[in-house]
């Protein structure tokens, strides 16, 4: 079985849009509206940071959000409340994108049949290993103005 | 009161404490389901747990089964925060002896409700 998400079923909305609009207005800025789709071409990531969980079980894919190390710094102040300029440590940040990660996969397994159990978070400068043929879904997002894409994977 | 926060991810156990403490509640934080059963066995006091479900070592659904099964923290109420949103895992948490359930991504009044529906904090906290 595969970590298909039924897009069309949804009448016109993007649930992996839905679910991280949710998680950013609800979670990390308070309010609606900072999170949206990325407009123009398919942005080029520097910097990068990754995390992701899986799904392993009768269903098996993997959720990977992707973004640039100064937005994920935001991001994990924004969750931990913290200043503006506040120096954020690995720790934190690997912490706080994972977390991200986990709340968006949870949410998207539940909507797929019978999905199993979810990994913990992982989070790496490097892109984990996938396989083009792999990839179910990309979504490309502009959270205040920087690039974040969140790509579902069917995992051997 | 004090409550309980179980999560493995530190962020969100600083979110939720972070929700509770204006509340009224005073916060002590556990990175797993065993390290927080540990805490209990050594004599902590809590009138509230809120517990994730997918944690290292011991998960949320095994320590609300392991605390309900133990009639000295009968009292404890336990509220799963968690994005385990099926329908079959609300109702096995629900069944195991969670009295609430929160799926994230929450807001804090989200959690100010379910709270107050619990009865544990009243309506001049939750205005």
């Amino acid at each position: 079985m595969t970590f298909d998400v039924d897009i069309d079923a949804f009448q016109g909305t993007d649930p992996v849009y839905t679910i991280a609009e949710e998680v950013f207005s609800a979670m990390i800025d308070g309010e609606v509206g900072h999170l949206r789709a990325w407009a123009g071409p398919e942005p080029t990531l520097t910097d990068e940071v990754h995390a992701w969980v899986d799904v392993r079980g009768p269903v098996q894919g993997r959720v990977l959000l992707s973004t640039e190390q100064p937005t994920a710094r935001r991001i994990t102040r924004a969750l931990l409340a913290m200043e503006p300029e506040e120096p954020v440590g690995d720790a934190d940040l690997a912490d706080a994108l994972g977390e991200v990660a986990n709340v968006v996969g949870g949410n998207l397994k539940a909507l797929v049949t019978d999905p199993g159990a979810l990994t913990l978070p992982e989070v790496s400068h490097d892109r984990p290993e996938t396989t083009p043929e792999d990839l179910i879904y990309a979504l490309s997002l502009d959270w205040r103005g920087r690039p974040l894409v969140i790509t579902l994977w069917n995992l051997p | 009161m004090r409550a309980l926060v179980i999560d493995d991810s530190r962020t969100m156990r600083r979110i939720i404490a972070g929700i509770l403490r204006p509340l009224g509640f005073d916060t002590v934080e556990a990175a797993d389901g065993q390290e927080a059963l540990d805490a209990l066995e050594d004599g902590l006091d809590v009138e509230l747990a809120c517990i994730d479900w997918n944690m290292p070592n011991l998960d949320g659904l095994g320590f609300v089964t392991a605390v309900r099964k133990d009639g000295r923290w009968r009292d404890v109420t336990l509220m799963m925060i968690t994005t385990e949103s099926e329908q079959g895992q609300i109702v096995r948490a629900l069944a195991a002896g969670a009295h609430e359930y929160v799926i994230k991504p929450f807001t804090p009044d989200a959690i100010r409700d379910k709270l107050q529906l619990l009865g544990l904090v009243g309506l001049q906290e939750s205005a």
